[in-house]
């Protein structure tokens, strides 16, 4: 059946007047927070309490943003004769989000969990230069990191929690074997 | 002395006019597009739902410096926008709003001949702006504007000479104090061509071609800034409420309704010139641009030959009447 | 042009020692129309010219208005300064007019032009004048210029020149398509029915131009 002329023009004054009657898309930004996935990727917190600074980070980052500074401790044996430890200390973590370019290669390399994408994005600033921020500032970012997602129900348990729950089973499975001869006993 | 008051009080209240229901008109454009968008538009000025936001711009031009260019014509550049905009003045002067003496600036014997010759000469700011701008956008936009403006004045007039056929006059209120409700199922088809063509000469989409942003920059107005380029932008608005006048008057009886017909009947005329301004607004948010020779062709191959038709159709309903 | 002198004539009749204001007002735009109409073929300057134009078709439409003719003056604004100007200023975007003076704006018919300018003047004048000698215009009394007045008086009197007018338009536009639609035939017989006034780009784009560049492209 060939369409009435002109039913494509009201069709289109149609969709016009329909949307006009919905509710608009319009992000309030500065009066209302946007409602961000979880997993947005705002900045990038450093957990620096991690930090082994091995540097991988900052080797493999593609512009060259993240400056670590560090030194070595020599670390007191743990027992007494043992051997003296050496340790790397963090001086200076720095990413300058002005050549950043969010592609989050840094946080998947990162060997021991200490970088992790925070949602935060308010950290625009008037000058380039104050748009490299230092350790505390990455720190402090760190807190408006959200927790991980949960697990799917059938998925394999998480590795630290294995080992976690093995040594927790071990104990126990200890503490029983102590207390089993004394039931026998009595 | 009282009949110089009373016609400096009729300027006074035409010219409040003139500045006001534009401003409106462009708000409600603003926010009506916005939301046909999804959209929330102006949200800030004056506080609440952007209601200044038109004050707020045109602060905005009047601080703005007043380029003129190099090579332009200055006189011709800078005289433009006044040649656009005061017949729109002049025209909002007969346009009658209510069925008193009084709800009309000036009772004009060839009413519909004033309103529609007047409306032609603005166009003629728009030609002198693309040929004064020495820029070739600019000449390319006044081209255009002028073959729209010939293509279009042709079944405008047309339509226009339609009712005035039907009325037995040329005089504004005399056509709506002819006026019967049955002549807008009667004039339907000259009222759709006068208010398309109305459109085209005001070059509003999807009839911008002449100002095509996309391709030309802004037309004829390229080179202008600050109050001259807002002068342009407040013409084109007063063309769209004097075009929603006009379509009131002529072919939707003005201040006739169904109830209320003394003294409210100005309230009629405003609201259906209201609803007008609603309809432009729609039409542009809803249609993309209509190319140069798709606007050409449907002037000159569907609108002159309906007018034409209409003008036949009232003719015989006439005699067959009398 | 010719009207300023005739208007200093009338004003010789005892209106000429206590002129009312709509006389005076008469002659000082009769003197704007005069002078914009000197400008208008005197500028070197060709856009000027049709904007002078526009000046003195728009002073004569004030004339006609001070002599109680509002149809006539309002026709007068529709067509001339609406429509025949509109149609001059498109010409002359299309040849190229110059920003500032032109120096071959001047035919060198100077002379010449002005020898029948004037002639031309002086026969209108002479015209008009002997045929209302005595005929006044009652400003004060009903419009002698209101659209019915004029309407009867050009359906009842002046039917047949009317008619006849209308059928020499009616040729003339007959021709104009018929000349038109054989020039298209020859030069490019496609599609487009641009009418003259409409762009060219879409017969370009249609036309076999656009693969060629693209292929040039590749």
């Amino acid at each position: 059946m060939a369409p009435i002329p002109g039913s494509g023009l009201a069709k289109g004054l149609a969709v016009t007047l329909r949307t006009m009657t919905r509710k608009t898309v319009t992000e309030q930004y500065p009066d209302a927070q946007p409602e961000l996935p979880p997993r947005t990727r705002g900045v990038i917190g450093l957990f620096e309490e991690n930090c082994t600074v091995c540097m991988l980070c900052a080797r493999e980052c593609p512009d060259w943003c993240i400056y670590i500074d560090s030194h070595k401790e020599t670390v007191p044996p743990a027992a007494p004769g043992g051997r003296e430890r050496s340790r790397n200390v963090l001086d200076r973590f720095a990413i300058d989000f002005s050549l950043c370019m969010y592609c989050g290669i840094c946080i998947e390399v990162c060997p021991f969990d200490a970088l992790f994408w925070s949602p935060e994005f308010e950290y625009a600033e008037t000058d380039i230069r104050d748009l490299t921020h230092e350790r505390d500032k990455l720190r402090e970012w760190m807190w408006t990191v959200p927790a991980p997602p949960a697990l799917d129900p059938a998925a394999e348990e998480p590795k630290e929690i294995a080992a976690a729950r093995k040594t927790a089973e071990k104990l126990a499975a200890a503490q029983a074997e102590q207390h089993e001869p004394q039931e026998g006993a009595s | 002395m009282n009949g110089v008051l009373d016609v400096a009080l009729r300027l006074l209240v035409v010219f409040v006019v003139f500045l006001t229901f534009p401003l409106i008109v462009g708000q409600t454009e603003h926010k009506v597009m916005a939301h046909m968008q999804g959209r929330l538009g102006p949200m800030y000025a004056g506080g609440f739902h952007g209601w200044a936001q038109l004050i707020a711009d045109g602060v905005k031009f009047a601080q703005k410096e007043d380029v003129v260019p190099a090579g332009a014509d200055r006189r011709v550049f800078q005289l433009a926008p006044a040649v656009a905009l005061l017949p729109y003045l002049l025209v909002l002067l007969a346009i009658p709003i209510g069925p008193s003496e009084g709800a009309v600036g000036q009772v004009l014997d060839a009413g519909v001949f004033f309103v529609l010759a007047v409306m032609g000469v603005g166009v003629l700011g728009s030609l002198m702006a693309g040929w004064a701008s020495a820029n070739k956008f600019s000449l390319l936009g006044g081209l255009r504007t002028a073959a729209q403006l010939l293509a279009y004045e042709l079944p405008m007039l047309l339509a226009a000479a339609s009712v005035a056929m039907a009325a037995g006059t040329v005089s504004l209120p005399g056509i709506l104090h002819a006026f019967h409700w049955w002549w807008v199922p009667w004039q339907i088809v000259g009222a759709v061509v006068f208010f398309v063509a109305g459109l085209a000469e005001l070059q509003r989409p999807p009839f911008d071609m002449p100002v095509a942003d996309s391709e030309i920059i802004f037309g004829a107005y390229t080179e202008y800034t600050g109050l001259r380029f807002a002068l342009f932008l407040l013409a084109e608005y007063a063309g769209i409420v004097v075009l929603c006048g006009l379509t009131t008057v002529l072919f939707l009886g003005g201040w006739h309704g169904p109830w209320g017909h003394d003294g409210l009947g100005w309230l009629w005329t405003l609201l259906k010139t209201a609803i007008l301004a609603f309809l432009v607004i729609w039409l542009r948010v809803t249609y993309p641009r209509l190319r140069e020779d798709q606007l050409q062709k449907l002037s000159w191959t569907l609108l002159v030959p309906l007018s034409l038709a209409q003008i036949a159709l009232t003719g015989i309903v006439k005699v067959v009447i009398s | 042009m010719s009207l300023a002198p005739t208007v200093s004539l009338a004003a010789g009749h005892p209106g000429f020692l206590s002129p009312t204001g709509v006389e005076i007002a008469f002659l000082l735009v009769g003197l704007v129309t005069f002078g914009a109409a000197l400008v208008t073929v005197t500028t070197r300057q060709l856009v000027h010219a049709a904007l002078w134009l526009v000046v003195s078709l728009g002073g004569l439409a004030v004339e006609y208005l001070l002599l109680t003719a509002e149809f006539i003056a309002w026709v007068q604004v529709l067509i001339y300064v609406g429509s025949v100007v509109v149609l001059l200023l498109f010409g002359l975007m299309l040849t190229k007019a110059p920003i500032g003076r032109s120096p071959d704006a001047d035919s060198g018919n100077r002379w010449a032009a002005l020898t029948v300018a004037v002639a031309a003047a002086v026969a209108l004048v002479w015209v008009v004048v002997d045929a209302f000698r005595t005929t006044w215009i009652d400003l004060n009394g009903p419009a002698a210029g209101s659209t019915r007045v004029t309407g009867e008086s050009l359906f009842r009197n002046w039917v047949l020149p009317f008619e006849a007018l209308s059928v020499l338009l009616l040729a003339a536009l007959v021709g104009a398509i018929v000349l038109s639609r054989k020039a298209k035939a020859e030069s490019n017989p496609p599609h487009v029915n641009s009418r003259g006034v409409t762009e060219s780009s879409p017969s370009v784009t249609d036309s076999g131009i656009h693969p060629v560049e693209q292929e040039g492209a590749r």
